[in-house]
């Protein structure tokens, strides 16, 4: 038995030994991340009833919007987050509005206004327990609009693997880093682009009885005299690469990827250019007082231009503004500024504090480097600071405004990383 | 595949067969047997561009440490290094060997080695853009050779030809710099890559051996 068994299992050896193919097989696959279009029908959405939800966790809050002892948190293109802020170490997650392709939000008298691809809604929030879908105002948002049919396209974020490069594979996907223009446009980037509000980088902004909604290339004007009742009046085009509202008496501040809108909005309706502050292309939020607007630039991944720094913009005569000066950065992001202190977020290098009174030697009143609280934007609430970072939303305790305290932090499921 | 994970099992793998070889060693000290080869692993592979194939031939080494399981078997576990042109790889298996013929004589000897390849000679390379890095998978080769008994009748020679099959993965991946930490359900990339290229390399080679045993 022995030598037979072992024989078979020597005359196998042999013959798959000489039959083997000995030529290598490679294959390749490609595996990446792209949008993929979805096309939607104004009609269906139109046609949901809007339920309100019991407490959801934050999964990537978008912008942050202070209303009294509430916080409203973004999830963009999901819907908006309510929490209960009466105590700020500790607030408390109460509901969440599902609204598809949301990224912004502003109220004005208990009526919540936010945008639902192409429409502009306004909900009555007088009464949690009862939150009401008062108005819809349609086709204001037109930019997502395919074609002029009621159809609107959006891209979802999906990860393919095939065995073509990306060029190939999908015919109307859009390789997803190659194409950051898209997502701003998309909807879905631009909301992943502002990270809060009642801050800098907001695109929804409230003033003298109206709201202004500026989008990568213009600002739509709404009437909102009438809280609930809300009209789209015009919108006014403002040119590429717009990002961020800043509201201050009667102007706006708008910041764009290559400098800084100034328009005169004494006439609410119609708002008038009254200058453009230009400088080389970065990402730049902006925040204002009297005399001067504190503009951050910072070389990102979009704005590639290898500079840091706090820019100081006289703007006594709004149609000639100047920049008085600049102090070098790390990589600024978010700014706030609450009376004469203003608080910078330096993406992963931490958080920075300056006493502003005297423009000309702001760097030599720092108040305070917080190394360990990276960030990427905050803001000045009546109550908290409130900072958002890779450890969430995060609520500081500025009564000393030199010695900020810790008071909370909301955790978030998917937080900003900051490189 | 698409992980990191199969890097570390294979790693895990080597660990395992490392402790084994070393308490097999000592344990069945009388039983022993060792057989150690050098040679050449020759192979055809296809140009990718022009289509054409061309000869791939290469350095194998192999060492196999068993031991006397029945007359004529020895079981153990192989351990060796592969420099095909592309990668440089270590594999690592179970074995077996049995001899055909009369003991003291020229005998023919079969072999069995199934286990993984570790890539771990090959560096990881890292740049702002993304990385690259490799990773082993499965190795099967069957055998067939001659063992030569020397005079003193403690080591022989040994002539081998064996088929091996041996699986090794490359990776491309670029990290995402638009939103690293979007996470996508289900998603077979992994964290903070936006793009990840896998050639998966089947190499077939046959090999040809010349060694010592004892």
């Amino acid at each position: 038995m022995k030598t037979s068994g072992l024989h078979s299992l020597l005359w196998i050896l042999v013959v798959s030994v000489l039959s083997f193919s000995c030529q290598d097989e490679i294959t390749t696959t490609h595996t990446f991340r792209t949008m993929v279009p979805v096309y939607l029908e104004m009609s269906d959405i139109r046609a949901r009833t809007i339920e309100i939800e019991p407490a959801q966790p934050l999964d990537n809050p978008g912008k942050i919007y202070i209303y009294g002892d509430y916080l409203l948190i973004n999830e963009p293109t999901k819907g908006i987050h309510i929490l209960d802020n009466t105590n700020p170490s500790n607030p408390i997650n109460k509901n969440f509005i599902p609204i598809e392709g949301n990224v912004d939000l502003a109220i004005n008298n208990n009526i919540l206004y936010a945008d639902n691809y192409v429409d502009l809604l306004a909900f009555d929030i007088s009464n949690l327990s009862n939150i009401r879908l008062v108005k819809r105002v349609e086709d204001v948002f037109t930019h997502l609009y395919r074609h002029d049919t009621g159809e609107i396209i959006t891209y979802k974020d999906t990860v393919l693997t095939t065995e073509n490069p990306y060029w190939g594979g999908c015919a109307n996907c859009e390789f997803y880093t190659m194409n950051a223009s898209l997502s701003f446009t998309a909807n879905y980037a631009a909301a992943a682009q502002s990270y809060g509000t009642g801050g800098s980088m907001a695109r929804f902004t409230l003033s003298s009885g109206h709201l202004y909604a500026v989008d990568e290339s213009t600002m739509r004007v709404f009437d909102v005299k009438s809280p609930a009742d809300p009209k789209f009046i015009k919108p006014i085009d403002l040119g590429w690469g717009i990002e961020t509202i800043f509201p201050f008496q009667d102007k706006l501040f708008i910041g764009s990827n290559r400098g800084m809108h100034i328009y005169d909005a004494s006439t609410p309706a119609s708002p008038t250019r009254m200058a453009v502050y230009e400088h080389i292309v970065a990402c730049d939020p902006v925040v204002v007082n009297e005399d001067f607007a504190f503009v951050t630039l910072r070389s990102g991944n979009f704005c590639v231009n290898n500079i840091n720094q706090l820019q100081v913009i006289n703007i006594e005569d709004p149609y000639r503004p100047y920049m008085m000066t600049s102090y070098p950065m790390l990589n600024p992001h978010g700014l706030g500024l609450a009376g004469d202190n203003l608080y910078i977020a330096e993406g992963q290098h931490g958080l920075k504090s300056f006493k502003v009174s005297d423009v000309m030697a702001i760097d030599q009143n720092q108040m305070e480097f917080l190394e360990s609280m990276k960030s990427v934007d905050l803001i000045p609430g009546p109550k908290s600071l409130i900072v958002i970072g890779p450890d969430g939303v995060c609520q500081f305790d500025y009564s000393t405004p030199s010695k900020l305290k810790k008071l909370s932090c909301i955790d978030v499921k998917n937080p900003v990383v900051v490189k | 595949m698409q992980s990191k994970s199969p890097k570390m099992k294979v790693q895990f793998l080597f660990l395992f067969i490392y402790f084994l070889a070393i308490t097999t060693s000592y344990a069945q000290e009388k039983a022993y047997y060792n057989q150690t080869e050098l040679g050449v692993m020759i192979g055809k592979v296809e140009d990718q561009w022009s289509g054409t194939t061309e000869d791939r031939v290469g350095f194998s080494m192999l060492t196999f440490h068993g031991a006397w399981v029945a007359r004529y078997h020895v079981v153990g576990l192989s351990l060796g290094y592969d420099n095909y042109e592309s990668v440089k790889i270590i594999p690592v298996a179970f074995g077996w060997r049995g001899f055909f013929g009369d003991e003291g004589k020229a005998q023919l000897i079969g072999g069995f080695d199934i286990g993984g390849g570790s890539t771990i000679l090959q560096d990881e390379e890292k740049t702002e853009w993304g990385e690259s890095w490799w990773e082993g998978g499965m190795m099967l080769s069957p055998s067939v050779g001659g063992f030569f008994p020397g005079k003193n009748g403690k080591t022989s020679l040994t002539v081998t030809v064996a088929y091996k099959r041996q699986e090794v993965f490359q990776y491309n991946g670029t990290y995402d710099q638009v939103n690293p930490a979007l996470q996508i359900a289900n998603s077979n990339l992994p964290p903070g890559f936006s793009y990840l290229t896998e050639t998966n390399y089947l190499l077939q080679s046959m090999v040809l051996r010349v060694g010592l045993s004892f």
